[in-house]
């Protein structure tokens, strides 16, 4: 039970073990991505031709519900395995405690806002 | 001995790679999401792309990402087991020339794209 009246307080008796979960994660999203994204480099990349991509291309595949949540999956997974590699660079290279918290906090608004203009993109259709 | 052989390599293409990668995600996301803004900034955006830097960056990218995702299978299996630990090197060179081969197989597909654009 936690009973800590300061954020320092509340980490010293926390028992979570976040980064353990983080380095499990890292994991299995890597093994689901393998697939997701050779499949889709594979077939939109390699398999089609680049005269066939056009924007009809793209608004009439991402139609189909199945693609949408295909590229949705991809979208979430790797943007949470991406962020979080990054933040292993950035906690290891940028070495003062100020600069890091202002590159994580940026770093981190960037994902977010890429995130939802992403998800917005895919189900406006 | 780890500093200066093929693990310090493997680490360092691994994080290289994997930031390359999320760049390329982030432009990539914002150059197909575009489309919610119509066909005309979508075409702007992709004309833009289709400067001679940009397709040649794809074939590293293709080759970018299969280097990562199967460095991050030899990863996998020297976290879990002794055996994969013992033939880290070997497996790491078996995953250089899948990435090299790769990078070959999408010049070659991409070959008329790389001399022409779209």
């Amino acid at each position: 039970m936690i009973r800590a009246r300061t954020f320092m307080d509340a980490r010293q008796q926390s028992h979570s073990n976040a980064e353990l979960n983080w380095w499990i994660f890292m994991r299995i999203s890597g093994l689901i991505l393998i697939f997701l994204i050779l499949g889709h480099i594979y077939m939109t990349f390699i398999q089609v031709s680049e005269a066939d991509a056009t924007f009809d291309a793209v608004v009439s595949k991402l139609s189909n519900p199945a693609w949408k949540f295909y590229d949705w999956l991809i979208l979430a997974l790797s943007l949470m395995h991406g962020a979080n590699g990054a933040r292993y660079s950035i906690e290891d290279y940028v070495r003062s405690r100020p600069n890091r918290a202002w590159v994580k906090g940026l770093f981190y608004t960037v994902i977010a806002v890429v995130f939802a203009f992403g998800t917005i993109g895919l189900f406006s259709i | 001995m780890y500093r200066g052989r093929e693990g310090q390599w493997a680490f360092l293409l691994h994080r290289l790679s994997g930031l390359a990668i999320l760049s390329y995600l982030l432009l990539h996301v914002f150059s197909i999401g575009s489309f919610i803004f119509g066909e005309r900034f979508y075409m702007a955006i992709h004309h833009t792309y289709d400067l001679w830097p940009f397709r040649i960056g794809l074939v590293f990218i293709t080759a970018g990402v299969v280097y990562h995702a199967f460095n991050g299978l030899r990863i996998i299996v020297m976290d879990f087991t002794g055996a994969g630990v013992a033939y880290q090197r070997q497996m790491w060179y078996g995953v250089m020339v899948l990435s090299v081969l790769s990078a070959l197989y999408a010049a070659y597909h991409l070959y008329p794209r790389l001399i022409g654009g779209f």
